[in-house]
């Protein structure tokens, strides 16, 4: 099918790529089971971290929040955004420089300062802290990233498939369902993994807004610098990958989300 | 109804949720900040406070600021230039020459290190990129004197730090929207008399310019106010605009500086993305 | 030698069965239920020995809160009012907090311990006023520098050994504009707290180029850096270099040079609408009490205390006596002083000139 050097030239630079992207994390791993608290080598293997990950009910409750909020806030950030990109897509209307030149700050400006002004305004307006506030600020977050992944997907294809449908007499609802979202899905799928992997990465937010007693993943390994960043923390962002990458596969194998065309 | 309050209608119905989400929690809390940002103070605490311009004159008079402005913002383009001409590549290889279940692996395999925290990577690179780490360790002592390998703590270090953060997202993205160009249009191309590169800079190059245009916003806008992974992998040259802001936030109590500088940091990137924008459409002659 | 002390298990197994006996053991009739306390990470008040045994005490649970800088300290007080009982706040920061109204005048009838606390730093004028005690003082330490037993053989006895080109690009050093600005104070033989020369010390500052390796920002990333070799010697605080001593192994010995050091004591708080103001006053004095910290410096590592009695029943090698008791040395030291808005701002701009010199 293909020439030969194409597939060699392929495989060579994926191969690359993928090198590059899993050197650090293949390191993380390895000191996962290093019996080093402060990652001197030489290495020496040893499952004490994992030991007391089992037993470290803090790490292990914080983790189950993130990832409990990282899927609501998947859900939703992935309801709203695609709603707005469809009309940033489909219709062009006075205005619609403004909302999208609208989606900068929350990704420019330096999530501490956000955080902060969510912290101040939420306390005179009485929101308060909480996970609601968390979800709150996380959605607003990852809400940017989901209508300009959509958009794209959106402005690759044209509007030509579903006035073609219509023309053939589809009612609008019937377009959309039939047409529009099937071509959309992957868009809605990367966008979600987007949302997905902002929330469960973010923890400026989640530092200022979580109350106290609560925490998520990503604020324990961030306060645990101070006391020490032991390996358990290794631990247990192998086993998360782990997971997700089991979690991943029974996504792509069921929906052909890589499929053919 | 008629059709156009139908379609005013629909218009407010679709972006209005996530608008009226984006009001409460950011723009609200966010113009506080931008008040804030022409006092001469911190309005807490029973401080005084007058109205001023200064914080926003003192980035155009101080050389600390607008140098680091400018260190942020090569920053940016360094970083967003690698990632786009690393993952231009490997989508175009994804979407059109792996077929099956190869395609599905290999994609999985790309987006899995999101998932894995950006503290915990950023600092198993640290372990990386040094001298004596496990990867360059075993391998210095076979190269000549002069060319040791180490860039911990230094710029390139940072660089390859973002770079690998942010390169998923600009594969992803870049994928999206070349998986959309139909074959068959190439195939038209091609039949028409097209070669290959000439199909590739006529029809694919062109529809995937949103996705590139996403990658750039998802990699460029975040990358100029990073602060974590300067800070960890930069040693002494970590310092950058972003930190700089957040110093006024944690260190000193100078909540108007800090938002004032934030503010102007959205309004460079506004301006650099707003320029950008047409020139590369035009560059690669989209019509899209 | 590296593992912790104390199994998590352990603790966790004594928690567990302590918490069941305190449940069927009739509570104390005041001062029982919870208190919410805000400190630094790993800074003493969250050690799970000391709740598991104050709870067996007095029936109270612990919960905890963080911050990673003052100013985020300041942050959650105004914007969490009726959360926090105790809060840990720095001298320099009492008074501001007091006048903003967010901690409130502590009994010192509630505190058993008070009449051993050392006068000096108990009475200061930065923790009491008109007669009103608005902290209890707690810890004191020293910020100076640590070096490496094993790479430097010689003990240095002067600041300018941070200068020095045999340690260049081995030198660690705190990202932290008021610090750097007391030490380069320090370095040019200047009043810490008053300096008269600004220019002085950013040019002493800026020298510092071919000395640093790296910042480091918390105990743990300091024990890391010294740990891999990145650093030989590195500027740390007294707590924190009995702690990566003791707790981590690392072969590291504190010094307070000649030229003197930063000296600064931490003060425990009551906030003002605190849910529990009882339990936190018992908590602040099971803190200054030696039950308390004598097995906390003796097994962890801490600052020195300011309860003069638990101190002394310190071993007579522990640094905080060898060191911080030696009268030699407090003479050298020179106190924190409360910082105005202004001077904070000179200083981080000074400092961010500085930082940008390195890239230049």
């Amino acid at each position: 099918m293909e020439p030969t050097a194409t597939c060699w030239i392929v495989r060579a630079y994926l191969g690359l790529v993928l090198i590059f992207l899993y050197l650090p994390i293949a390191v993380m791993m390895l000191m996962a089971f290093n019996s080093s608290a402060l990652y001197e080598l030489p290495f020496v293997f040893d499952t004490i971290w994992f030991e007391k990950l089992a037993s470290n009910q803090r790490l292990l409750t914080a983790s189950l929040n993130s990832v409990v909020i990282a899927a609501i806030n998947a859900v939703v950030a992935t309801a709203l955004g695609t709603l707005a990109a469809l009309a940033f897509a489909r219709y062009s209307f006075r205005g619609r420089r403004l909302l999208q030149m609208l989606l900068f700050p929350p990704i420019t400006i330096p999530w501490l300062i956000i955080g902060t002004s969510m912290l101040v305004f939420f306390f005179w307006t009485g929101i308060g802290r909480g996970l609601h506030a968390i979800l709150l600020g996380h959605v607003a977050l990852s809400l940017p990233y989901v209508i300009v992944v959509v958009g794209a997907r959106l402005a690759s294809f044209g509007p030509e498939l579903e006035e073609a449908a219509a023309t053939l007499g589809a009612k609008p609802g019937q377009a959309f369902f039939r047409v529009t979202v099937p071509i959309l899905a992957p868009g809605i799928v990367a966008a979600s993994l987007f949302a997905f992997a902002v929330s469960f990465d973010q923890f400026v937010i989640s530092y200022f807004l979580a109350p106290p007693g609560v925490s998520t993943l990503p604020v324990e390994i961030y306060t645990s610098i101070r006391k020490g960043f032991t390996p358990e923390i290794n631990a247990i962002s192998s086993i998360i990958i782990l997971v997700s990458m089991g979690l991943l596969l029974l996504v792509v194998r069921n929906y052909r989300f890589g499929g053919e065309r | 109804m008629k059709a156009a309050a139908r379609r005013r209608l629909a218009i407010a119905g679709l972006t209005a949720p996530a608008y009226i989400w984006l009001a409460v929690a950011v723009f609200l809390p966010l113009s506080a900040m931008l008040y804030f940002s022409f006092l001469s103070a911190t309005p807490v605490g029973g401080r005084e406070a007058h109205f001023t311009f200064d914080n926003y004159v003192d980035f155009f008079t101080k050389s600390i600021y607008w140098f680091n402005a400018r260190r942020s913002l090569e920053l940016g383009v360094h970083v967003t230039l690698l990632c786009l001409l690393i993952a231009y590549p490997a989508a175009l290889m994804l979407a059109k020459h792996v077929r099956g279940r190869w395609r599905e692996a290999l994609f999985l395999l790309v987006i899995l290190p999101f998932w894995s925290n950006a503290l915990v990577r950023t600092f198993s690179w640290t372990m990386v990129l040094r001298g004596d780490g496990p990867v360059f360790g075993p391998i210095n002592p076979l190269l000549p004197a002069g060319m040791q390998l180490d860039i911990l703590f230094t710029y390139p270090a940072i660089v390859v730090g973002l770079v690998h953060a942010y390169l998923p997202y600009a594969i992803l993205t870049i994928y999206i929207s070349l998986q959309a160009v139909d074959d068959a249009l190439i195939e038209a191309a091609r039949s028409l008399g097209a070669s290959r590169l000439q199909a590739f800079r006529r029809v694919t190059l062109p529809l995937s310019i949103p996705g590139v245009l996403a990658a750039v916003f998802l990699i460029f806008v975040p990358v100029i106010g990073s602060f974590m992974e300067p800070r960890i992998l930069g040693g002494k040259d970590a310092i950058m605009l972003g930190p700089i802001i957040e110093n006024q936030f944690i260190a000193a109590f100078n909540w108007p500086l800090g938002s004032a500088l934030s503010f102007i940091m959205l309004a460079i990137v506004l301006i650099v993305m707003a320029a950008a924008s047409p020139v590369l459409r035009r560059h690669l002659g989209a019509t899209a | 030698m590296i593992r912790k002390p104390i199994s998590r298990r352990t603790a966790l197994a004594g928690i567990a069965s302590t918490a069941a006996l305190a449940a069927t053991a009739p509570r104390p009739a005041r001062a029982a239920g919870s208190i919410t306390v805000l400190n630094w990470q790993g800074y003493g008040t969250d050690e799970a020995w000391a709740l598991e045994a104050f709870a067996a005490d007095t029936g109270i649970e612990v919960v905890h809160d963080y911050f990673n800088s003052e100013q985020e300290m300041l942050t959650k007080l105004r914007t969490a009012p009726g959360t926090y009982d105790v809060v840990l706040v720095n001298n320099i920061y009492v008074m501001t907090a007091a006048d903003e109204g967010l901690i409130q005048p502590i009994d010192p009838g509630a505190i058993s311990n008070f009449q051993d606390l050392s006068p000096p730093l108990r009475d200061s004028d930065r923790f009491v006023r008109g007669g009103q005690y608005y902290a209890i003082s707690w810890v004191w330490g020293v910020t100076s520098f640590a070096y490496n037993t094993e790479r430097i053989a010689t003990r240095p006895d002067s600041i300018e050994a941070l200068w020095a080109p045999e340690h260049a690009g081995k030198v660690g050093w705190r990202d932290d504009a008021l610090e750097s600005v007391q030490l380069g104070a320090i370095a040019t033989g200047q009043d810490m707290n008053d300096p008269g020369d600004m220019e002085l010390i950013k040019q002493k500052l800026m020298a510092l180029k071919p000395q640093i390796a790296t910042f480091w920002s918390s105990e743990d990333e300091w024990n890391k850096y010294m740990a891999a070799g990145d650093y030989d010697i590195a500027v740390y605080w007294s707590g924190s270099a009995a702690r990566s001593k003791k707790a981590m192994g690392l072969p590291v010995e504190f010094v307070v040079p000649k030229e003197g050091a930063i000296g600064w004591f931490d003060g425990l708080c009551i906030a003002s609408g605190a849910p529990n103001p009882e339990g936190a006053a018992q908590f602040i004095d099971y803190m200054v009490d030696p039950a308390f910290y004598v097995p906390w410096d003796n097994q962890i590592g801490a600052p020195a205390s300011a309860n003069i009695e638990a101190n002394l029943a310190l071993p007579e090698d522990a640094m905080n006596r060898t060191i911080l008791g030696d009268p030699a040395v407090a003479e050298r030291l020179q106190w924190m002083a409360p910082v105005s808005d202004e001077r904070l701002q000179t200083n981080q701009e000074l400092w961010d000139e500085v930082k940008t010199s390195f890239v230049q």
